[in-house]
């Protein structure tokens, strides 16, 4: 009896600490990357003998040439993407929400999410190019073209490839979350109980969605979606991709800026990246104030009682957009693998000439230590990650105290700070102390991406947990220790690891991290294709990117498979 | 009598004299040499046994199988570990050892070895982040014949001060569809009437990427090939505010009148040349070029452009320059840095080099210092049709100043870099 008393006090006193380890974890590095950005940005370098504070930099930066129009073109995509991405999600559940093709659609875009950028632009990129597939099946029989005409998508001025290409991976990621938290015993059997009620009140499915589901549900979206438009508004594959540069989007010309070989162009790309913080937040107030002007117009509509909203319209644009989506998607796909495979391939041929297994045989010659590499060290970070925050959430409950809201902003700091600049911050803090370990720090590199989206993914159903169950258990004498491994966890089987799955998926898609923080020596499968897309061939490209969707593929159908089967058994 | 005796003793001292001299002489150049003999034993000796990081560009395959080939070279005559950290631009690198420096590490750096070019080369030389003399003190550096090929101690004009051993030469090499383009412009004007006919079939990455950057240095030497000397050598000493506007308007009025034609009427320009090669391959563009001449049959053999490519030097000139590898002055292993910049210099791994079928890249070695049996490895076979023929290259340009790279930049980015 002493002996489980004594290690339930050790659980409970270990579980009350985490908090602050997350905590300082997240901080120090966050802290020490900003002020490796802020100090450049006011002037202090010393590397480059520049130990004067001023404003040169940022009087650099308000003379480059078409600085509006890259800000323009960041809040734009930004914007406009996570506009559209979230819309598109929604009505997307609205219209099938309790419908076997939730999971089908589910199923056809969680490919999507695990893409890396570079590779989802270049596949997009092939789509909507003048020599892409859509012109090869109407050429030359139809148009008569023997070479690619002439055309505007990609690298529009306006960003509308960009917005394709940042709605094609965001949406994929924002449906996942919605089903995750759907996924909870407790709130998903309640939210299908009251949908259900509300169409036997006459309202129509896809009002009492927005009616009834839908308020329930948006809060615990608003992270993720937060995580999405920060994103959206600082990427850099995607936009370097498919944007216009003359000029670029801000993110791209800083990314630039600290590439120059011209070493006090650093200068200028700090105090750029500082603007990019400042564009960043500024989009995240607007969508706040987006949400508070929608409560205010639909506030009334919600029990305004009308049971349905020309839905017979929006039924069917709903399809339509849903079947134009898979479509893009799948036609996508199909142009990866073909690269993949194809020997000549000149347009307007609709096919390759000849399949070849070329590009295959030479990547497969160079593979075992990317993928090694990979595999440890998405699996010790998702890992660590998902203990960590599964015994914060823990230490929530015991304490009976929520996080702080300052708390939950430092978890999502690297998620909305532009990477590139705070990531040269943390290389440069790396080196104050000197650490050579590269497995280590790019493993701890990693948990900084890692950590918030594993949060937002386990965190609400953690807090939603049906508290009378452990109430029970602890009623009946059992430890924290016992509570938390056999009553809570059991319960969050599915989302844990589907957590864990996206922390793989993160993991393996890091790229800059990775190279900065590694010095370059650790090499993964992602940090491979990145070379080679930027030297190599479409084809090659192709190659990895297939490679990329297969590692973190499996995760998830562990995480949707084992829950499933698990389940199965135990009703057998 | 005693005149003659007084002669006879006067020339017998000199003779001593002369003969001590040579003595003298002899002695001190063998000791300077024994004395680089012992440099190097002791540079051997301590860089035996130990890992290599060589960062380098890693967008190739072939350049990385051969990099790949000589780590297993260095592996057996040294018991080196060579690591290849492939970077997808050059300046990682130099961004690494930035940071180092900043971080006062001075001993401990991470880049052992970094392949570099002009641009590259003048920013870390300026701040400092490069080993100094070790370059020209290595063994096989003689067969460059220094003495009389200044293009191994210069890099865009710039004295290498022994900070960089050169590697490989290139020169910029044009491309064509034979499908699209029967007869592609030979000249820098013909480019430009060419460009008038068809629209949309040519373009150049923005700079400040390196390919790009030198198309429009192509350009400028090109259009100054009939100023008079007095201008003709500003393109040689550095860029100031006097001299700028002189030496680019030729440029900016031939840009003015090329834009217009270009692909997506010049309002978009590609980032870099793979981006080139994979609009020629989708028949968007006509004509490409590249620095990296054996890189165009890599692609057709790879499937990566179609079997309808041919390249060709164009006839008023073709940009050249050597590209380096340079040690960085906080690297955790300077000696076997050194070892594998030797072994990179070596005959056999010039030669080796040289072949179209690994790389193509023309050697730094001056045929006339090898011995036979050393020039025997250099013999070439029958190449690719799309290859470029040998000796097509029939006027080099050199680059200019490294200055004038930042002048193009900026004056580029205030007319062309914010359309609309």
């Amino acid at each position: 009896m002493s002996k489980v008393l004594h290690s339930a006090d050790l659980f409970s006193r270990l579980v009350k600490v985490t908090p602050y380890c997350l905590l300082a974890l997240l901080t120090i590095p966050v802290l020490g990357g900003l002020m490796g950005v802020m100090l450049p940005a006011f002037g202090w370098a010393p590397a480059l003998n520049k130990t004067n504070m001023s404003l040169a930099g940022f009087n650099v930066l308000w003379d480059t040439p078409g600085l509006s129009q890259m800000i323009g073109l960041s809040i734009r995509t930004g914007l406009i993407s996570t506009l559209i991405a979230f819309a598109l999600m929604i009505i997307m559940l609205a219209a099938f929400f309790n419908s076997v093709w939730l999971k089908r659609i589910e199923y056809v875009l969680s490919p999507i999410l695990v893409i890396p950028h570079a590779a989802a632009a270049i596949a997009v990129s092939f789509l909507i190019a003048p020599s892409g597939l859509f012109t090869r099946l109407f050429s030359p029989w139809l148009t008569g073209w023997q070479l690619a005409p002439e055309g505007s998508l990609p690298y529009d001025a306006f960003g509308w490839s960009i917005i394709i290409g940042l709605v094609l991976k965001e949406l994929p990621f924002l449906l996942l979350i919605a089903l995750g938290i759907l996924a909870q015993p407790e709130l998903g059997k309640k939210l299908r109980m009251q949908h259900q009620i509300a169409i036997n009140l006459g309202y129509y499915p896809m009002v009492a969605f927005f009616k009834v589901v839908l308020p329930n549900l948006y809060p615990l979206l608003r992270l993720p979606i937060f995580a999405v438009l920060a994103y959206a508004s600082a990427s850099v594959e995607m936009t370097l991709i498919l944007g216009p540069n003359t000029p670029p989007t801000l993110a791209v010309a800083i990314m630039h800026w600290f590439n120059d070989v011209d070493l006090t162009l650093r200068i200028k790309a700090s105090a750029g990246a500082l603007l990019q913080l400042a564009i960043t937040v500024g989009l995240l107030l607007i969508w706040l104030l987006l949400e508070k002007i929608s409560a205010m117009i639909f506030s009334q509509s919600l029990i305004n009682g009308r049971r349905h909203y020309a839905h017979q319209l929006v039924r069917a644009f709903t399809y339509i957009v849903t079947c134009v989506i898979l479509v893009f998607i799948a036609a996508a796909l199909i142009g990866l693998v073909f690269w993949s495979v194809a020997g000549y391939w000149r347009f307007p041929d609709t096919l390759p000439s000849s399949l070849v297994l070329l590009h295959f045989e030479n990547a497969f010659t160079h593979i075992y230590t990317p993928l090694f590499n990979t595999l440890v060290v998405g699996v010790v970070s998702s890992g660590f990650a998902t203990i960590l925050v599964l015994l914060c959430l823990e230490a929530e409950q015991i304490t009976a105290k929520p996080l702080a809201k300052w708390a939950l902003l430092i978890i999502y700091l690297p998620l909305l700070v532009p990477s590139i600049a705070f990531l040269f911050g943390i290389v440069w803090l790396q080196q104050l102390l000197n650490s050579q370990h590269a497995f280590f720090n790019v493993i701890f590199v990693h948990l900084l991406f890692v950590l918030p989206y594993v949060f937002l993914s386990i965190a609400d159903s953690y807090r939603r947990l049906d508290p009378r169950l452990a109430r029970v258990a602890a009623s009946l004498g059992s430890s924290p220790w016992k509570v938390f491994i056999q009553v809570k966890l059991p319960q969050l089987f599915a989302p844990i690891l589907i957590a864990m799955a996206l922390g793989l998926a993160i993991s393996f898609g890091q790229y800059l991290s990775t190279q900065l923080a590694g010095g370059g020596r650790i090499a993964t499968i992602t940090t491979e294709a990145v070379t080679l897309a930027n030297g190599a061939s479409r084809r090659t490209s192709a190659v990895y990117a297939i490679l990329q969707m297969g590692l973190p593929l499996l995760g998830f159908i562990l995480a949707w498979g084992l829950p499933r089967y698990v389940f199965n058994n135990k009703q057998a | 009598m005693l005149a003659n005796k007084f002669w006879q003793t006067l020339s017998r001292y000199s003779l001593c004299c002369v003969a001590f001299c040579i003595c003298l002489i002899f002695s001190f150049k063998s000791l300077a040499n024994t004395q680089l003999q012992s440099r190097w034993q002791q540079v051997e000796s301590s860089g035996k046994d130990q890992s290599v990081y060589f960062y380098a560009w890693g967008g190739d395959a072939q350049i990385n199988a051969y990099i790949q080939w000589a780590a297993e070279q260095v592996k057996a005559k040294y018991n080196i570990e060579l690591v290849h950290i492939k970077l997808s631009d050059t300046s990682e690198a130099v961004s690494r050892v930035l940071a180092e420096k900043s971080a006062n590490n001075h001993t401990q750096g991470s880049v052992d070895l970094i392949w570099i070019n002009g641009a590259n080369f003048a920013a870390m030389s300026k701040h400092g982040l490069l080993l100094k003399d070790w370059a020209d003190k290595l063994p096989n550096f003689i067969y460059t014949n220094p003495e009389n090929n200044p293009s191994v101690l210069f890099d865009f004009g710039l004295p290498t001060q022994g900070m960089e051993a050169p590697w490989g030469q290139a020169s910029l090499t044009f491309y064509y569809d034979t499908l699209a383009t029967s007869s592609p412009p030979q000249t820098l004007n013909k480019l430009l009437s060419w460009s008038k006919a068809n629209p949309g079939r040519f373009s150049y990455p923005k700079p400040p990427d390196f390919l790009g950057m030198s198309f429009l240095k192509y350009a400028l030497v090109v259009l100054h090939q009939h100023s008079d000397a007095m201008l003709q050598a500003k393109l040689n000493q550095p860029a100031n505010d006097k001299n700028t506007a002189q030496v680019l308007d030729p440029l900016w009025t031939f840009l003015n009148k090329l834009h217009p034609n270009l692909w997506r009427n010049g309002e978009y320009f590609m980032q870099s040349g793979i981006q080139m090669r994979r609009l020629i391959d989708d028949t968007e563009l006509s004509i490409g070029f590249t620095f990296s001449a054996p890189e165009v049959p890599a692609a057709v053999k790879r499937y990566d452009l179609p079997k309808s490519i041919r390249s060709y030097a164009m006839a008023d000139g073709s940009l050249s320059n050597t590209h380096f590898v340079a040690i960085p002055y906080n690297a955790s292993h300077q000696q076997s840095a050194q070892l594998v910049a030797d072994f990179l210099l070596s005959p056999a791994a010039q030669a080796h080099k040289q072949k179209t079928a690994i790389w193509g890249d023309k050697t730094v070695l001056i045929q006339t210092s090898l011995s036979a049996e050393q020039q025997g490895l250099f013999k070439t076979v029958q190449p690719h049709p799309s290859a470029l023929p040998l000796n097509s290259v029939k006027r080099t340009l050199s680059e200019p100043h490294p200055s004038w790279v930042e002048a193009i930049n900026t004056g580029w980015e205030t007319r062309y870099g914010a359309s609309q």
